[in-house]
């Protein structure tokens, strides 16, 4: 299968670069998967979770507040603004990446309505690890 | 000759501004390190959001897709009123780091005022903003303590304004002038212009290839939002970037005075040592010659 390169950047570094099989971002008009060789594709994103299946089939998942992604043939590019990348070593870890990720929801709650089933979101990826 | 008291004052006086100056240097480099660090997560950021910001904009350019009349992109014949932004320290006793910034500004005030364009200058800073009240240069805008802790709600809210102001068509174009962050021991000067984008650098055939597959109308609101934080980050990485510049240029010019102080306590030394042999074989001459006469 062929694979997609990706490239995930926050203002403070970079938080994921390297190979994936797909990944799911959340775009303003609705959620939106990415394939390898995909057309390219520039579009805004919206507060949401980025998924990331990886090589090894495992998924990866990051929250955004906002983001831009730019997707051409080769590789995949997402400057997003704030992100956390639910993932952690421990329980205790990922209850911290949790955290982190329930603060960074709370500061653009006033303008999402649709909150709620993003912090569902990663509540569920957050049990999948544990 | 020299007071031998004089002189031990002056040793004195020199190598506590040493002890200071070297503490200083202490306090920058580790400062530096911080603001380094920031400075190079965030390149990175800003090097993507330029590429992405500059492909768009080439095929804006190159395709003249959907018709898309974003007054961001567009090159403003014969503007009339412009905005130049520049980013100096709060504090001094950094070299020439503010200085240069500010000869940079005056050059590009004296070449829009050749063109006539009115030039609405925006200071952030308390050096450069002291500099140019002090030649009674108008300044339009000022803010004080966001050079030296670079804060994105405070540089956001500040560049808003010259961002509105561009929209709606009162100034034509936006500078940001800086003195950036190079190595430990350079600093680079920016003058970059913000807005309009520019599309110039962007070649038409990179593109072709790949065809853009938004809708028109999203297209402008996605512009609309990308040019904002385009923008917006553009400025706060200014700051960011200043700040470790700032930094290392401290650290150097208080390598240098410690240098310096050093030198000089060794002269003085010297001088001290040459003043106190005199006095010596003054006294002895005195004593010998007193010998001499009694005999």
């Amino acid at each position: 299968m062929d694979k997609l390169k990706l490239e995930i950047l926050t203002p403070n570094g970079q938080i994921f670069n390297g190979e994936a099989i797909s990944v799911t971002l959340p775009g303003e008009e609705g959620e939106f998967g990415v394939l390898a060789n995909h057309a390219s594709l520039s579009t805004l994103l919206e507060a949401g979770v980025i998924d990331i299946e990886k090589e090894d089939k495992s998924v990866e998942s990051i929250l955004i507040n906002w983001g831009v992604v730019n997707v051409d043939e080769e590789k995949v590019i997402v400057l997003v603004e704030g992100a956390v990348a639910i993932r952690g070593e421990s329980e205790s870890a990922i209850s911290k990446a949790l955290e982190d990720a329930q603060e960074l929801l709370n500061s653009i709650a006033d303008s999402n309505p649709a909150i709620a089933s993003v912090s569902a979101k990663i509540e569920s990826a957050a049990k999948k690890l544990i | 000759m020299a007071n031998l008291k004089d002189i031990q004052r002056q040793i004195k006086s020199v190598t506590s501004t040493q002890k200071t100056t070297r503490a200083m240097k202490l306090v920058s480099t580790a400062k530096l390190r911080r603001a380094e660090e920031l400075a190079k997560r965030s390149r990175l950021y800003a090097e993507k959001m330029n590429q992405v910001i500059a492909e768009i904009a080439g095929r804006i350019k190159c395709n003249k897709v959907g018709g898309i009349d974003n007054r961001c992109f567009s090159t403003i014949e014969n503007p009339k009123m412009v905005d130049i932004i520049f980013v100096t320290a709060d504090k001094g006793l950094c070299g020439g780091f503010n200085i240069q910034t500010i000869k940079a500004v005056n050059k590009l005030i004296a070449s829009y005022k050749e063109q006539d364009v009115k030039v609405r200058l925006r200071g952030v800073g308390k050096k450069g903003i002291e500099y140019f009240k002090y030649n009674e240069i108008e300044l339009f805008d000022e803010v004080t303590n966001l050079s030296s802790k670079p804060d994105k709600v405070r540089s956001d809210e500040f560049i808003k304004a010259s961002l509105e102001d561009y929209k709606n068509g009162k100034i034509d174009a936006v500078h940001v002038v800086y003195n950036g962050y190079k190595n430990m021991i350079t600093q680079e000067l920016h003058v970059n212009k913000v807005l309009p984008v520019d599309t110039e650098q962007f070649e038409c055939k990179d593109v072709q290839s790949s065809v853009i597959e938004v809708e028109a109308q999203d297209e402008e609101h996605m512009l609309d939002s990308l040019v904002n934080k385009y923008v917006e980050y553009n400025m706060y990485y200014s700051l960011i970037d200043s700040v470790a510049a700032e930094h290392s240029a401290r650290m150097q010019a208080m390598d240098a005075a410690t240098n310096n102080a050093k030198d000089m306590v060794k002269s003085l030394n010297v001088k001290f040592n040459k003043a106190r042999q005199a006095a010596i074989t003054t006294e002895l001459i005195e004593i010998i010659s007193g010998v001499e006469s009694m005999k």
